[in-house]
């Protein structure tokens, strides 16, 4: 207003010569703040882990809240599997290179809707022309159909292969419903699938 | 200044550090997220999405602004756990013994009383680390308990949810509006509450008329009063009283106000999760035609 | 204090006349829409408080439903005046500290009204029912495009007036000016391109990203850009330098990096670190609020209105002690054993207040004060109102913080307890509500005041400039001037 320059004088490169220093008791306030706001983290942050809320703090705790009853479908498709498909799929899931194609981490199995899946499943595999993950995948043998399992047991088996976590598979789980559905589809189709069949079937199906 | 560019790049670092821990992280950890199965009963999946009406009330919940006085965000304190028995098993004085000792109830149980009336809790609101303890004495007696999960809060209390809200429970959702000030109830699960869909329209076209003394605005807009033709519309609301038309006239709900109802009545998110578990309560009976015994 | 001649030489300086004349244009365009936009707000957000004490008070016609009023009065507060005051004080400071002329003034001033179109359209948009739900986003796409083409506009030409400065040196305020002249157009165009797309981010994500702004909106924006007027202005009427520059260092540095990261309320539904991280950050920014503050009381010493016209020294100190209470308040409303009682009630609207209109509101009317008599060297109309709207505004914005401030907390405690129904609890914040009522009633009288006061002032710049320009241009020639 009434002042001589426009120019506020720290602005100038030469002022003041004796700019005071940061008080001390500030610095001393904000690092016993950051210290504060890192244990807090600690306790309730659930270290960045997507599946804890508050009022939960770690994955540990979260476990030992589950004890909701139901059948555990997710154990009974690991037993399903350790009976029937490990035998050529192996006990990880990673197949045989050449024979057997891999499951874990495989883009069919992890597909947004599991028609496919269920189709091959039920029907059988086989036939050249497979390609997993874009690579081209040479299977020496064919898969053979399990529609001799009951519905719960081809859900149950699929939904553990899907969502199996240390496998790198994380697709949504099946329902005896869609495979009972699917079985009515596919009734009339008594060969097993050939790998360029299944892929014009639109997963959705 | 000195140091100009350099400077520059570490405010421009320090205000991106914001927006990759708050818009990238959470993009990354929760925005591909499907369908999960229902932590109790694995073969359903959840949340189912919501049906065509539904989707368009919640447009139209969005166009009017429902959520600048109403949230969606059940909070939820702690989780507090019964133990249940359900079996006695084969020597009931073992049992009661055992609960006995564990200072469980009054400390009264015998023989006899321990069996009667069954599934009954025995201990209630304990800690997880007690109720395993607890229900692992029964098992040893040859009991079998269930532990019963009973989330705490006043969101709770208030009958607003079961369990806290998750963002599994947003993922179908075109617009999510958690709200941010809570001047009526919350809405997370009002279809589980308020199922009727009369109410929901009656109450979107006058408040007053349901909740006594409500500040919430009649949302008169979205309803139609006309003259009753040779029959009454079967969408014509139940009024009584003052708040009734005049003799001769109904008031007929808009598409608007069937869709904002069908949405409010899809609000449901009771279901147990992983993230969120909960023990759901035992569905009533199948209902019979077979005459009363 | 020493003249600061750095300049080379004579010919290259320019005087200070210089400076402001060419800011006259922008200027007076973007503080008349800022002030219009003021008042358009102040009045929709009366009818969205009158709602509350009469709930059925004009809830017959779809578009002026509480829940499209109140997002036109936010957003016409948000974008229509502050960010439009806070671009054309930040144009006139930056001139003013780099000694330089403003380059292309039209073009700023078409930006401006650029910014007023997709604003107009946006809020027609949000009374029709296109609101896009998303809290201080609430403009639909259409109006989104033509606001950030505005700001672009507006901005280009504000940053190569800063490029040309003659004054090399920077100080805090054009750190700070700096800073927030690149991060709203980031903070927007990333919001509203993820959230209104056509691929827009699906889920709890939404929220995230509407909070994330909000924060970074009304505490980092809102802040660097206030902040910058004050320490401006208490240098200029105090006639002294800034007590620290160290501490103004501090924070700048805490603002981008603490304050960024508020936001996220304790209660969302989303996984836990997502608030546990917001809750720090925001905890950490109580070293902002005092470094300001000992900043501020250290310069002004015995108070900011020691000057000869001491109302736009009022308006900064009031800023200035509205800034400390609403980033505290801000900061309590973080501390996790009280979020539990004062989230998702009426004292997070109350800091909210407090922080867009008592501390930047009352901020940038400080310096239209100061501003707008140097640029075009008149008077105020009335100089009456110009203390008048000081003493409306400031009761005005302690009725309605105080009262809602204490209302939500009253609410928090009250939804806590199961027995009280819900109707009662809407019930009990009507008393704190009707205090509120009142105060916006002063402040949309002292908008007035402010809007009567700047056209007033453009019509006589008008009358002096132009009318006997224009009378000389088109009047009769004389018959001795006319030649064969």
């Amino acid at each position: 207003m009434n002042s001589p320059t426009n120019q506020p004088a720290s602005n100038a490169p030469d002022s003041s010569a004796k700019a005071p220093a940061l008080p001390i008791w500030l610095i001393i306030v904000f690092f016993m703040l950051l210290y504060w706001g890192a244990v807090y983290f600690d306790e309730h942050g659930g270290w960045f882990d997507a599946q804890i809320y508050s009022p939960y703090v770690s994955a540990e705790q979260l476990k030992t809240y589950q004890v909701g009853g139901g059948p555990n479908v997710f154990e009974q498709g690991r037993q399903v599997y350790g009976r029937t498909c490990f035998t050529c799929h192996g006990a990880a899931g990673m197949g045989q290179p050449g024979t057997f194609p891999p499951l874990a981490g495989s883009d069919w199995v992890n597909e947004e809707q599991p028609g496919r899946m269920i189709r091959l499943v039920l029907q059988g595999f086989s036939g050249p022309g497979l390609k997993i993950n874009g690579q081209p995948f040479n299977t020496g043998g064919a898969m053979v159909p399990w529609n001799s399992l009951s519905d719960d047991e081809i859900a149950a088996v699929i939904t553990f292969v899907r969502g199996n976590k240390e496998w790198g598979n994380k697709a949504g789980p099946v329902t005896p419903a869609q495979v009972a559905a699917i079985r009515a589809k596919v009734k009339s189709h008594s060969q097993p699938f050939s790998p360029t069949e299944l892929e014009a079937i639109s997963p959705a199906d | 200044m000195k140091f100009g560019p350099l400077v520059f790049l570490a405010a421009f670092l320090g205000l991106s550090a914001s927006w990759y821990g708050l818009v990238l992280t959470p993009q990354v950890q929760l925005g591909r997220a499907t369908q999960e199965t229902n932590s109790v009963v694995k073969t359903e999946l959840y949340p189912v999405g919501r049906p065509g009406l539904a989707r368009e009330g919640l447009e139209v919940y969005r166009a009017n602004g429902c959520a600048y006085c109403h949230s969606q965000q059940v909070e939820q304190k702690g989780t507090l756990i019964d133990v249940v028995l359900t079996e006695v098993g084969t020597n009931s004085m073992n049992v009661a013994n055992a609960l006995n000792e564990a200072h469980v109830g009054d400390g009264k149980f015998n023989g006899p009383s321990v069996g009667a009336g069954l599934p009954k809790p025995v201990l209630k609101g304990a800690t997880i680390e007690n109720a395993s303890v607890l229900a692992n004495v029964l098992k040893k007696a040859g009991a079998t308990a269930e532990l019963h999960l009973v989330p705490t809060g006043s969101d709770i209390e208030r009958g607003w949810g079961m369990r806290r809200s998750v963002a599994q429970d947003f993922i179908s959702d075109a617009t999510v509006m958690p709200g941010s000030l809570r001047v009526g109830p919350d809405l997370a699960n009002v279809g589980a509450r308020l199922p009727d869909l009369n109410w929901q329209l009656v109450h979107l076209f006058n408040p007053a008329a349901v909740t006594k003394g409500s500040p919430m605005p009649p949302y008169r807009f979205l309803f139609e009063r006309r003259k009753i033709g040779k029959q009454p519309s079967p969408d014509a609301l139940k009024l009584m009283g003052e708040f009734a038309p005049a003799a001769g006239y109904e008031i007929v709900p808009k598409p608007e106000a069937k869709a904002l109802a069908a949405y409010l009545i899809s609000l449901r998110s009771d279901v147990p999760l992983y993230e969120a578990p909960l023990t759901p309560p035992p569905a009533p009976a199948a209902a019979t035609n077979a005459p009363a015994k | 204090m020493n003249a600061t001649s750095t300049t080379s030489s004579a010919s290259d300086s320019i005087s200070i006349a210089e400076i402001d004349a060419s800011c006259r244009v922008p200027l007076f365009t973007l503080f008349v829409s800022a002030a219009a936009w003021l008042v358009m707000a102040s009045v929709f957000g009366l009818l969205a408080s009158l709602k509350f004490h009469s709930p059925s008070f004009l809830s017959d016609c779809a578009c002026l439903t509480y829940g499209r009023v109140h997002p036109v009065a936010v957003n016409a507060l948000l974008y229509g005046f502050a960010v439009q005051a806070g671009l054309g004080v930040s144009l006139w400071i930056i001139a003013r500290l780099g000694e330089t002329r403003v380059v292309q003034p039209w073009l700023i001033a078409a930006g401006s009204k650029l910014w007023n179109l997709g604003l107009t359209v946006g809020v027609i948009g949000i009374l029709a029912g296109d609101s896009t739900g998303f809290e201080n986003l609430e403009i639909p796409r259409y109006g989104v495009v033509f606001l950030f083409l505005g700001y672009l506009v507006i901005a280009f030409p504000t940053l190569v007036t800063f490029h040309n400065r003659k004054e090399r040196a920077l100080g805090p305020s054009q750190w700070f000016l700096l800073a927030a002249l690149f991060w709203f157009p980031w903070i927007y165009f990333t919001a509203n391109y993820l959230l209104l797309s056509h691929t827009p981010v699906r889920g709890v994500t939404q929220p995230i990203v509407a909070w994330w702004y909000s924060g970074n909106l009304n505490l980092v924006w809102l802040g660097l850009v206030g902040l910058a007027v004050i320490f401006y202005f208490i240098q200029q009427l105090m006639n002294r330098p800034l007590y620290s520059r160290q501490l103004a260092l501090l924070t700048f540095w805490t603002i981008i990096l603490f304050a960024s990261w508020s936001g996220i309320p304790q209660s969302a539904p989303v996984p836990a670190w997502i608030p546990s991280i917001s809750t720090v950050a925001t905890i950490l920014t109580i070293v902002t609020v005092l470094s300001v503050m000992m900043n501020v009381c250290k310069t002004c010493g015995r108070g900011c209105s020691q000057t000869e016209n001491p109302t736009p020294g009022k308006f900064i100190a009031f800023g200035s002690m509205a800034f400390a209470i609403a980033w505290l308040m801000n900061v309590l409303s973080a501390v996790p054993g009280v979020s539990s009682v004062t989230n998702l009630t009426w004292f997070g609207v109350a800091q909210w207040q407090l922080n867009v209109f008592g501390f930047f509101g009352m901020a940038m009317f400080g310096a239209i004060y100061h501003i707008v008599p140097q640029v075009t060297g008149m008077e105020w109309p009335c100089a009456k109102s110009v203390r008048r709207h000081y003493w409306l505004a400031a009761l005005g914005i302690i009725l309605i913080a105080l009262p809602l401030a204490i209302g939500g907390l009253v609410q928090g405690f009250r939804w806590a307890n199961v027995n009280v129904s819900n109707v009662d609890v809407a019930k009990s914040a009507l008393m704190f509500l009707g205090v509120s009522t009142l105060g916006e009633v002063l402040i949309l009288v002292g908008n007035l005041m402010l809007l009567g006061n700047l056209i007033g002032l453009s019509v006589r710049y008008y009358k002096i400039h132009f009318v006997p320009v224009y009378k000389d241009a088109t009047a009769e020639l004389k018959p001795a001037e006319v030649k064969p």
